[in-house]
Formats: structure tokens, sequence, C-alpha cells
């Protein structure tokens, strides 16, 4: 199942819709049906966003791309805020955090 | 516990400037065995050893083979062992020394010449060799995680290079006598330790771990691979030690039974994977992939027949030459055909969008090569492997003549692929 740990769900809603433009080329799904993403959280006072997310793989061969990928996507969703990016491998990705929605995509692709 | 990791390295790959020579480098080796091969048609009707032959099988086994898989594992070895790869210096040496020493020593095999280019050649492949296992070496004891997948890589290594080493005390047999007997003696231990050492050991190795991620399987199953990985062990040292103490051939029956139990259950590994699929769709690269798999077995079953038929001292030289065909022209390429137009377009489509994902819509990496010429390389490449099978057995130059043509459209349309990825130029978004 598919849960984004978050402080504040108006805004990780938008978010969310930004990050669906990043696709993970190879498997051709988007970061956020994939399960990528962790926990986005946001400091309204400084003005901060720290988002946790992983990739399929440790040292993936998409990964900088993904990862620079959801980076400035985020920033253009928010240009006043500061966004901290991190990489998490524990726990590891599981085809099982592939969202209801991308399960229907790669069923029919 | 969570582990938060906010450095850089952790999505730091090796560097595509690394990799692509070496597919550029095995993609026109194979362009060059299938010319060689078009030239020597009619020595397939002859007996095995001799200069063309000898030549075709090492640009087949090193120019294509063995350089696409050091390209890839330049790749692919961080995701398997989950650290940077050491050094891409040592990566470009032994780019540079094997790109040097294959041509030399292949032109020594094809004139049978055993003079300095031999012994260059040689020592030269066997440098390249060292610095690929001591970058994989120092790779791996930095890496954080023990894996099986690694450990099948690294012993593969460690084979490739005792390959080389008995490769290259062959041709200073060819020149002053220093082994006991000539060398063709050893020419099945030589290929042997080459094909199930680091061939199949490699590719069951990395196999194991790209064909679950690309078909986005839940299966995982560490216990079995490492079942897998000491039978093929155990068959290749068995073999080794049989090979310098019986004489009957019949005793050759268990190495082979024990690495025929390895690859089936391999066989159930890949079925397994493939059943507890979530992406549903297959692409032909996988397919093609995925039959390699079971193309192994062709020439397991001939190896199986040319051992009873030994046990009655019959020597049938079509099918020794078969079951190397099978080997090189069968499963190995199949194999490199399916993961060149897995992983190519994915290292080009790195280099040219990696600054674009996200900013608009950026091609697909499938886009980058033209699917109906794969398709049409696919078919050229079964028929004419088919053919020149049956030209062998049937000691039919028309037949071989046929099928090394077709052999030589097949190269012709991978290297046009090849070629139109390593073009292709970023698409105006």
């Amino acid at each position: 199942m598919n849960e984004v740990i978050t402080n504040n769900d108006v805004q990780c809603t938008t978010a969310l819709a930004a990050l669906h433009n990043i696709i993970d080329p190879e498997i051709g799904l988007n970061i956020v049906d994939l399960g990528l993403i962790y926990q986005i959280d946001f400091d309204e006072t400084a003005k901060e966003i720290f988002m946790s997310m992983t990739l399929t793989t440790q040292y993936c061969p998409m990964g900088a791309s993904i990862k620079d990928g959801a980076e400035r996507v985020l920033q253009h969703a928010f240009p006043q805020y500061t966004i901290h990016l991190q990489l998490l491998f524990d726990p590891p990705w599981r085809p099982s955090r592939i969202s209801e929605e991308g399960q229907a995509f790669l069923n029919r692709y | 516990m969570a582990v938060f990791i906010n450095d850089t390295s952790t999505v730091k790959n090796t560097s595509y400037k690394v990799v692509i020579p070496f597919y550029v480098y095995a993609a026109i080796s194979f362009l060059v065995a299938t010319i060689l091969l078009f030239f020597s048609g009619e020595d397939f009707t002859q007996h095995y050893f001799q200069p063309h032959i000898l030549a075709v099988t090492h640009t087949m086994a090193l120019g294509w083979g063995t350089m696409i898989i050091l390209g890839a594992s330049y790749q692919l070895v961080p995701v398997l062992i989950e650290a940077e790869l050491f050094s891409n210096v040592l990566a470009y040496a032994s780019f540079i020394l094997a790109g040097t020493g294959i041509p030399l020593l292949i032109y020594s095999l094809y004139f049978f010449q055993f003079t300095w280019t031999a012994l260059a050649g040689a020592i030269c492949i066997n440098a390249a060799i060292l610095a690929y296992v001591i970058n994989l070496a120092v790779s791996i004891s930095k890496s954080k995680t023990e894996n099986v997948h690694a450990t099948f890589a690294f012993t593969a290594s460690l084979w490739l290079f005792i390959t080389t080493l008995i490769g290259l005390l062959l041709v200073c047999n060819f020149q002053h006598t220093i082994l006991p007997e000539a060398s063709v003696h050893y020419l099945s231990l030589h290929a042997h330790i080459g094909i199930v050492g680091w061939f199949l050991l490699l590719i069951i190795g990395v196999g194991s771990r790209l064909i679950p991620m690309f078909l986005i399987s839940k299966y995982d199953t560490p216990k079995r691979l490492w079942l897998i990985y000491y039978l093929l062990n155990i068959s290749l040292l068995t073999f080794i030690i049989f090979f310098f103490s019986v004489t009957q051939s019949i005793y050759y029956l268990i190495p082979l039974i024990v690495l025929l139990a390895a690859l089936v259950l391999f066989i159930i590994f890949c079925r397994k994977a493939y059943q507890q699929r979530i992406r549903k769709k297959v692409d032909e690269q996988m397919k093609l992939s995925l039959l390699s798999v079971i193309m192994v077995l062709l020439p397991v079953f001939i190896l199986l027949v040319l051992i009873v038929l030994l046990f009655f001292t019959v020597v049938n030289v079509q099918l020794v030459m078969v079951y190397g065909f099978t080997i090189f022209f069968g499963w190995i390429t199949a194999i490199i055909f399916g993961m060149t137009f897995k992983t190519l377009p994915f290292i080009v489509w790195n280099k040219i969008y990696h600054a674009k994902a996200g900013n608009t819509k950026t091609p697909n990496p499938k886009d980058l090569f033209n699917a109906t010429l794969f398709t049409a390389m696919g078919w050229s490449y079964l028929c004419g492997f088919g053919l020149f099978v049956a030209g062998i057995m049937a000691a039919n130059i028309f037949l071989l003549q046929t099928a090394t043509v077709l052999l030589l459209i097949t190269a012709v349309l991978y290297n046009w692929n090849v070629l139109k990825m390593l073009m292709h130029k970023p698409a105006k978004l």
C-alpha cells in the first residue's frame, strides 16, 4: 500500500500532483504511484520542505535523474520554499508499494 | 529504523563514457565475427581445430561476449553490490588493454602465426582482466552488504582470469613446449572454464538480479541462488579434477548432471519470477533474454550426447562444432541481443535527458532504437542460426553459406540500431 506520511495534507496534495510528472523511464510509471515517496513535511515558518523518497534499487542507473527531477518539480511548485530531499533505503522499496492506479497501469502496459 | 542517505554518491553511477566504448567494440566485433564466418563457411564441414574456426570463436568469446559483459558489468555492478565502482581509470585500462590484445590474438589465430602478436595479444588480455578483477574486488570490499549476485560476479571474474591465463600458457606452448601435452589437449579445459566459470556464472548472477527487476517481480529467493552458485562451482571443479585424473569420458557425466541441476533450478527461478511479475506486458527484449535461458539447454544436451558417444570411442566432429556454435552464436548472442536493447537505451537516455526529467515530456528510452529493425534482426538471427546448425550437421556448403549471409545481415542490423541509439539527438522539448 502506497502511503505518504505528511504533516500538511493540503500542501502534500499539491506536491504529489507535481511529482506525478516524474516518470521512471524504465517502468513508464510516475514515482508517486510507484511508491517511491515516503514522507513530505512542511515547515511553514522557515519555508522549508523535507521530503524522503527511495529508488526501486540503490545505485539505480536512473537514480540521479529521478532525484533531480523530483527536486526540480517541487521547486517549481513551491518557489518560495527551500527543498531538502533525502534518499532512504531502509526500508527498501518493494513492489507492494505500487498504488492501485499503478497496478492497473502495469496490467495494461 | 530509518536510514537516511543525503549525499549524492548514493545516486552516483558509472559514467557512460566508461561503458559505451565496450558496447561499440562488441558491436564491431560481432560484425567482424560474422564477416570471418562468411569467409570460413566451408571450414565448418571439416575438423573444428583449425585457424579460421579458432579466430571466429575467439572473436565471439572475447570481442563480442566478454567486451559487452565487461562494459555492462561496470554499469551494473554498483546495482548488484550497492556501492560505487572503485575506479574508472582501471575500467578504461581494461578497455584499452583488451581492445588492443583481442585483434592481435585473433590475427595470430586466423593466420596461425604464434609469433610476438599472439604473445602480446594474450598478455594484454590478461592484464585487462586483472584490472577488471582488481576493480571488482576493491568495489565489493567497500560494499556494506554481502549478496549472492555480487558473489556470482566476483567468482566469475576469477574464473575469467584463470581462463585467460590458461590461454596465455597455450600461446606460449605453441612457441616453446612448456606443458606436458600439446596445446590442443587443453582446449576443452580452457573453453569450459571460460564457458561455465565466466559466461554462465556471470550471466546467471546478473540475470537473477535483472530479470525480476525488469519484470517487476515479487519473487526473491537468495537461498535458491546460493544453491545454484554452489552447484555451478562444484560442477566446474569436478570437471577440472577429472580432466587431470581420469581417462574415461563417462566420468564427465557427473559434472554435467550437476550443471544440469543448476540450470534447471535457474529456469525454475526465471519461471517463478515471470509468474509473479507485476508488469504484465513483456517487451521483445525481455522475451529474447528469456528465450536465451531456454537456449542454454541446447548445448548441454549436445554435450550429453558427445560424452555418451565418447564412451563408445566415437568422436562426432560435426556435433562438437554445433556444440560450440550453439553456445557462442546461440545462448550468449541471444542474451546479448536482449540485454543490449534493454540497457543501452537507458545509458543513452540518461546521458541526454538526465537534466530534463520532469521539465516536460521526454521520449521513452525504448523509442531510441528502431523496433522494426530489432524484430527483423531477431528473425534473421533465428533463421541464420537454425540454418547454420543444419549446415554443419549435413556438411552442406549451400546451407552454411546462406546461413552466414543471414547472420551477417543480423550483425549489420544490430550495428545499425546501436549506431542509431548512440547518434540520438535530443528531442526539442
